[in-house]
This record gives C-alpha cells, sequence and structure tokens, in this order.
C-alpha cells in the first residue's frame, strides 16, 4: 500500500499533493516539460563573456557540465513531485546563473522562463503571488514601452519589415498591399504597443486582471499563429504564467447519466485520468442533483458540475471546466507543442487554434450547439449502454 | 513573518527593482539587456574578421564570437557589437585584429560598424 502511494506520489501527470498550489506546480511543470522536450539543455553554456565577470575565473568545462547537471536534476525531480520549492529555484537558477554567465545564451525568452520558476520558488503559498504578478506586468511594461520609444515601431516600418520580409506571412502580406505604404504595419504596431501597455497595467488592477490575462494567452497564442513558432521559451512561460492566477477548485462534483454507454466511457476515461482525486463523479439518477436544485429535466438534456460546492455549469461550460481543472490536458498540450521538431509549424498552428477554439468565450455557442448534438443523440452513438443505478452509498451498479 | 519568508520576500523585490532599473537604463545607451526589449529590432547582419592579417572564415568567427558569420538579431544591434567588442578585449587582447561588420536595421539603408585593433 505504502510502496503503491509511493509509486502515485511520482505520477508526472499529478498537480496535487505537494506544497505548492496545484496551479503554481503546473506553471512550473509545463515549463519544465517543454524545457525538456526541447532539449534545452544543449544550450546551457560554458561562460562567455559574463555579466558579472566573476563567472570568468570559473573553469568552463565544470561550469556547464554542473549547471546541466542540476538543470535536468531539477527538471525531472519537479515532473515527478520532488521536493517542489527547491527544485523550482534551483531550475529557475540554473537558467538565470547561465544568463548572467554568457552574452551569447543571454536571451529575454530564458530569462523570463527563469524568474517564473524562481519567483514560484519564492512565492509564500497562502499568500497571493504579488511576485509572479508583478513579474508578468513588468515583462509587458519594459516591451510595450521599448517599443513606443522606437521610432521604427512608432511608424509601423518594423513590423512591415519582420512580416513581410523575415516571417513572410501571405494574410499579412495579402493585408498590406491593399492598404496604402506602412498603414498595416503601423496598425499592427500600435495594435502591439497598446495590447502589451494594456496588459502591463491590467494585470496590477484587480478588476482587470481577467481581462489583462485574456490579453496574455490571445497575444502570445496570436504570435505562434502569425509565426509558426513558440520564440523559444516565450509561449510556454507566459501562457503557463497564466494558470499562477486561476482560482483553482479543491472539488468538483460531475452529475452525469448513468443510462448512457457514451457517458459512462467519458467517466472512465476522466476517472483514470484524475490523479488528484478532484472530480467527484455521480450518476443524475441517485438525485443528487436535487441537493444542488439542479432539475431531472434539466440533468436528463445535459451533464452539470458543481465546483466547490458553489458554481454550477452545465453542457459544453462544464465539459471545459472539467479539462481546464485536469492537469494532464495542459501537460499533453504542452508536450504536443514543444516535442515536435521546430519546422512542424502548422502542426502547432492547429494545436494552438483547437485549443483557443476550446476555451475561447466567443466560440462557446459554438461548442454548446456540438455538445448538445452529441447529448441528444448520445444513445445512438454509443449503443449497448450500460444501466447506472446508484445506491446511496454513491457507488454505480452497472446492469448488461 | 519568518526570517526565511523575509529572504524570500527580499530576494523576490530586489530582482524586480533591477528589471525596473535595467527598464530606466535602457533609455539612455543604445544595448538592451534585462529590460525587455525582445524581437523590437530586425538587424540582419554581416561579419567580417582578420586576425593578425589572416581573414577568419565562417567556422572561425563563429566559434570566436559565438555568432554566425551572417544571420539576424532579433534584439539591439548594440548585442552584436559587445559580444565581438568585449571578446577582443578580454580574450584576445594581444591580437591584431579588423572586423568589418555590414548591418541593415529593420530593412533600411546598409550601415557599416568597424573594429580595429593595431
Amino acid at each position: 500500500m505504502a510502496l503503491r502511494a509511493a509509486i502515485s506520489s511520482l505520477n508526472p501527470l499529478r498537480a496535487g499533493g505537494t506544497e505548492m498550489p496545484p496551479n503554481l506546480l503546473l506553471l512550473v511543470k509545463i515549463i519544465a516539460l517543454a524545457l525538456l522536450l526541447t532539449n534545452h539543455a544543449r544550450l546551457l553554456p560554458d561562460p562567455f563573456l559574463p555579466f558579472l565577470t566573476m563567472f570568468d575565473a570559473v573553469p568552463g568545462a565544470a561550469f556547464q557540465f554542473s549547471v546541466k547537471v542540476i538543470f535536468i536534476c531539477a527538471a525531472v525531480a519537479l515532473l515527478l513531485n520532488r521536493a517542489v520549492r527547491w527544485t523550482s529555484l534551483a531550475l529557475g537558477a540554473s537558467i538565470l546563473i547561465s544568463v548572467v554567465a554568457s552574452k551569447a545564451y543571454y536571451g529575454n525568452n530564458k530569462t523570463f522562463a527563469g524568474l517564473m520558476l524562481l519567483f514560484a520558488g519564492l512565492s509564500d503559498y497562502d499568500r497571493p503571488l504579488h511576485l509572479l504578478r508583478w513579474q508578468l506586468s513588468l515583462v509587458y511594461f519594459g516591451a510595450g514601452l521599448n517599443k513606443v520609444m522606437d521610432g521604427d515601431w512608432q511608424t509601423g516600418l518594423f513590423f512591415e519589415h519582420w512580416a513581410r520580409m523575415k516571417v513572410k506571412n501571405p494574410v499579412y502580406i495579402a493585408f498590406s498591399d491593399i492598404l496604402p505604404p506602412l498603414v498595416a504595419g503601423k496598425l499592427m504596431c500600435w495594435f502591439t504597443m497598446a495590447a502589451e501597455l494594456g496588459a502591463s497595467a491590467g494585470l496590477l488592477f484587480g478588476g482587470a486582471l481577467p481581462y489583462a490575462l485574456w490579453a496574455n494567452v490571445l497575444f502570445q497564442a496570436g504570435l505562434l499563429e502569425f509565426t509558426g513558432t513558440t520564440f523559444t521559451m516565450f509561449f510556454y512561460a507566459m501562457q503557463a504564467a497564466t494558470l499562477a492566477f486561476v482560482v483553482w477548485p479543491k472539488q468538483i462534483l460531475v452529475i452525469y447519466d448513468g443510462d448512457c454507454g457514451l457517458c459512462n466511457r467519458i467517466r472512465t476515461i476522466f476517472e483514470s485520468l484524475d490523479f488528484d482525486g478532484m472530480f467527484e463523479w455521480r450518476t443524475y439518477q441517485s438525485a443528487i442533483g436535487d441537493q444542488h436544485g439542479i432539475t431531472m429535466q434539466a440533468l436528463e438534456e445535459k451533464m452539470h458540475i458543481v465546483v466547490d460546492n458553489a458554481e454550477i455549469l452545465s453542457g459544453f461550460a462544464a465539459f471545459r471546466r472539467i479539462l481546464m481543472c485536469s492537469p494532464w490536458f495542459w501537460l499533453v498540450l504542452t508536450a504536443l507543442i514543444a516535442a515536435p521538431p521546430d519546422n512542424w509549424q502548422t502542426w502547432r498552428r492547429v494545436v494552438v487554434a483547437l485549443t483557443l477554439c476550446l476555451f475561447l468565450p466567443v466560440f462557446k455557442p459554438v461548442g454548446e450547439i456540438v455538445y448538445s448534438w452529441v447529448a441528444r443523440n448520445r444513445r445512438r452513438i454509443m449503443p449497448g449502454s450500460t444501466c447506472g443505478l446508484e445506491p446511496a452509498n454513491g457507488n454505480t451498479i452497472k446492469s448488461a | 513573518m519568518n526570517l526565511v519568508r523575509i529572504l524570500r520576500w527580499i530576494i523576490g523585490v530586489a530582482l524586480l527593482l533591477f528589471q525596473i532599473g535595467a527598464i530606466v537604463y535602457a533609455r539612455f545607451v543604445p544595448s538592451r539587456y534585462f529590460c525587455w526589449a525582445p524581437f523590437d529590432m530586425q538587424t540582419d547582419y554581416r561579419i567580417e574578421a582578420s586576425v593578425n592579417g589572416e581573414k577568419l572564415n565562417a567556422a572561425q568567427i563563429r566559434q570566436r564570437y559565438r555568432r554566425p558569420e551572417k544571420g539576424a538579431d532579433n534584439r539591439s544591434v548594440q548585442h552584436v557589437i559587445d559580444i565581438i567588442e568585449q571578446a577582443e578585449q578580454r580574450y584576445h587582447p594581444t591580437d591584431r585584429t579588423e572586423v568589418t561588420m555590414k548591418y541593415r536595421i529593420n530593412g533600411k539603408a546598409e550601415q557599416v560598424w568597424h573594429y580595429a585593433r593595431p
């Protein structure tokens, strides 16, 4: 039993059961996974023109070897839920030390990923995550300010050159060609600057936080869709940072149709992936809906969830929330983006676009239509359903 | 609040203050270190270098400066200049080096930067 629990605690798809809040652990795990899958260890340098000259006195090969060992051990330990605060600090420190030890390695994306890991390790877990929030805001402020002060950003020349000559984005080129010279570039430049400075301000004020986080998600996803690249670690670290501010539920009650083969199959799959024991699945036939004021008719039509005994969601919104609160979903998504070779740009674009469709509020009506169709036809989609008659103790009795 | 918690807080705030300082400092210098200016400038460059009268090939340039002989940099061009200049001064102080870098920023007219150590 103890061995089984020990093995279970090593599960990389878990986000609970450590001193770190699940959403924060998920943040650092996403970064660690992306670092490992992109084989970032190969980039870790020996000292070369360090920002701190003391690194010049360190033997290069020994430095590089030590940093690589710490980096790999810390990343693997993080994924296996071991000493998460310390391993997060160690992984972040190994990246930041490499940044200050080599001007050739220095890069904004690495610095940001390192700082996110470091701040996750430095944060107080029983208080709001101010350090992470200020860091994210500062990145957008610095980026926005530098652009606003740059003549090529003011005139739109930067974007025109970058999008046309470097990225060679056909949509932008077609758009730019129908407008007077530099107008498209200027629009995109000022939109970028407004988005960055707006996100920076929004991250500092409580009421605007959800909008700022959506701005962050859309901005980074938009960059990936536009270029097909993740800008090394920027995409992963920026998107993962959003998770730090998500209110992570303790318990989600899922009320489903126990007399439906498809629903039971989905339950089996999701339960087998619920390594943190967050979801409690109950059939609506058990009359559990009465306790939460949900009618039988509503439960017959759609799956419902009750989040922390407070919030009730149904249909597509419920399905979306289940996915959002499933650590495995984010880690598998990270793997799907990070694991393929650099030139799989179309694949990355499709994966990110589908994920956006799943979570963007604007696509919710389409999701509800699809969900309703599946729900109406659920007994036809998977015939030979099992009838779930649930006794008072909540265990489902399945009949042939 | 215990000592460890205070220490963690001090380290975190110090790192943030350092970055604020770097953002302000960047307003007065051409380089853009630690001030969050990613992908703000596209520089296409080509480096030609000779050491003690012998021209360096592409592999030698990469080894000496850890930069490709020809490429693009997406931060301030000053970062490439810093690397060449500082690599010469710090790691090859006795070499007679001549470096010419031709570059274009955001597709504008070509510029030339020259470094020579007699």
